[in-house]
């Protein structure tokens, strides 16, 4: 399977919010169904971030103009890193790339301990108790992998009215994101970038910011923690501790073989120790 | 053959206790350190890992504290042993334990020690700072997990404190074990101190602890004979 990506153009979106139903509604994930679920937050962001049956969410920065707001949408969820730290904190190796460079989580293997939701840069990943359990589980999109494998677009892709959202091969949709950003520039877009080509290795969502990163929330030139770093230098590190404390006590162990050593006595009465021979 | 009763009941059940918790907590700590083992298991095996790893973990705390709070003057003299001002005695006996436990023991002349040998007090000190380390930081990625508000770049280096700690404590539990339970020669024997009777015979004490042995043997309290 080629390598494929999602391509989200801010500039032709309209925020209607599609996408994220045909998310929930192709996932299955529950809805809200009483009133006033969601505090009232006087914003069209609603619910203000993903969680566990959310995966998708339309993101709305409001910039204040001399009138009225300017809005700078975002389609947030997963980017489907490379280097991805939720899959690099993952204990039990419940996260892991698809060939098309998916990021999936593995219900059957999740144990819900939550590094992964420590360690994405983006907050991406949510936990939910199960229910009928007490053990909690790990969601977040998957890039509807049982769709693409089936050479079908996501489905936040094939309901978007405005082709703000594309799918295919990575290096077509980049070459498009590219070539839409100079369009944009030419436009009067001076800010407009492409996010996502080489970020964290090269993410599997690329996006068109046409009022640059920051306006649409991105954050600029995303790492991976140290703290990740060091996780995955522990467990080799440890193996070459084990190797190193085994041989040298194994070393230890070879060198006091046969040691024998006297009686010691003592006598209270002269304070002296006496040291037997060596049998 | 004469003896000194070196640990008491409740020290060593309180050691019993300890054990079981460190190793229930190191098994059920590799399943979730390797991956390898957490995917042959499975996830059911998995979850009963961590519930069985946080009850270890309660025990694990919990066990040393109501230690303190039942027998005060023992952990009052065990802290006393941990800051005794070094000799003369304590830093040549820290210089000539590598050459003893690596190049052979025969070849070795170790000085008399007190009750706690000071290559004893310094590697105690370090298993505290990281029983302290890898139990604070366990909190903290329990509390996490559990959905307590903390920041994801706090719980992340909790993480990263937590396996730090339960790398080196498995190191020093390996050390630990193989000088405790007397796989090395000159300490064969010292199993019976946390598992056995708690007594050790006049010649071992003398030959491991002997300034200690000898202050034992003149006020007489702790001694037995058969």
């Amino acid at each position: 399977m080629a390598e494929t990506a999602i391509l989200y153009d801010a500039s032709k979106c309209t925020a209607c919010k599609g996408c994220q139903i045909a998310c929930k509604q192709w996932n299955q994930l529950p809805a809200p169904l009483t009133a006033d679920e969601y505090e009232f937050t006087k914003s069209y962001q609603a619910p203000l971030d993903v969680d566990p049956d959310t995966w998708l969410i339309m993101t709305f920065a409001e910039v204040p103009m001399d009138i009225g707001v300017e809005w700078n949408f975002m389609r947030h969820a997963c980017f489907h890193c490379t280097d991805a730290a939720c899959a690099m904190a993952c204990p039990v190796g419940a996260i892991s790339h698809k060939d098309n460079g998916a990021v999936v989580i593995d219900q059957d293997k999740c144990i819900g301990c939550q590094y992964c939701v420590s360690n994405c840069p983006f907050s991406i990943p949510r936990a939910k108790i199960m229910g009928g359990t007490d053990y909690a589980k790990t969601f977040k999109c998957w890039q509807c992998f049982d769709r693409t494998s089936n050479d079908k677009a996501p489905a936040c892709v094939t309901t978007c009215p405005t082709n703000a959202l594309e799918y295919g091969d990575r290096a077509e949709i980049v070459a498009k994101a590219k070539a839409r950003v100079d369009v944009l520039k030419d436009q009067g877009f001076a800010k407009a970038e492409v996010y996502g080509v080489d970020e964290l290795g090269g993410m599997h969502t690329i996006i068109v910011a046409h009022r640059g990163l920051e306006a649409h929330g991105l954050i600029r030139d995303p790492k991976v923690s140290a703290a990740t770093s060091l996780l995955d230098l522990a467990k080799p590190l440890s193996v070459v501790g084990v190797g190193v404390v085994g041989a040298a006590l194994g070393l230890s162990f070879a060198m006091g073989l046969g040691y024998k050593r006297g009686e010691h006595t003592y006598d209270e009465k002269t304070d002296t120790v006496t040291i037997g021979e060596v049998e | 053959m004469r003896y000194i009763q070196r640990q008491s009941s409740f020290a060593r059940g309180l050691h019993w206790i300890h054990t079981i918790a460190c190793m229930s907590l190191f098994v059920t700590g590799i399943m979730l350190f390797v991956p390898a083992v957490a995917s042959s298991v499975g996830v059911g095996a998995m979850q009963g890992a961590r519930t069985i790893h946080r009850v270890m973990a309660v025990i694990f705390i919990a066990a040393p504290l109501l230690g303190v709070a039942v027998n005060p003057k023992g952990f009052i003299h065990f802290m006393k042993c941990m800051f005794y001002k070094w000799d003369a005695n304590d830093w040549k006996f820290m210089g000539k334990f590598f050459p003893y436990l690596f190049l052979g023991p025969a070849k070795q002349h170790m000085p008399e020690q007190k009750e706690l040998k000071s290559g004893q007090a310094f590697s105690d000190w370090i298993i505290l700072a990281l029983a302290l380390l890898i139990s604070v930081s366990g909190v903290f990625l329990w509390l996490s997990a559990a959905g307590v508000e903390i920041s994801g770049v706090l719980a992340l280096w909790m993480l990263v404190a937590h396996d730090v700690a339960f790398v080196l404590l498995g190191l020093l539990m390996i050390i630990h074990i193989y000088l405790g339970a007397g796989v090395f020669q000159p300490y064969r024997g010292s199993v019976r101190l946390m598992f056995g009777d708690g007594r050790v015979p006049e010649s071992d004490a003398l030959y491991h602890w002997g300034t200690w042995a000898r202050e034992e043997f003149q006020k007489g309290d702790h001694i037995s004979a058969d």
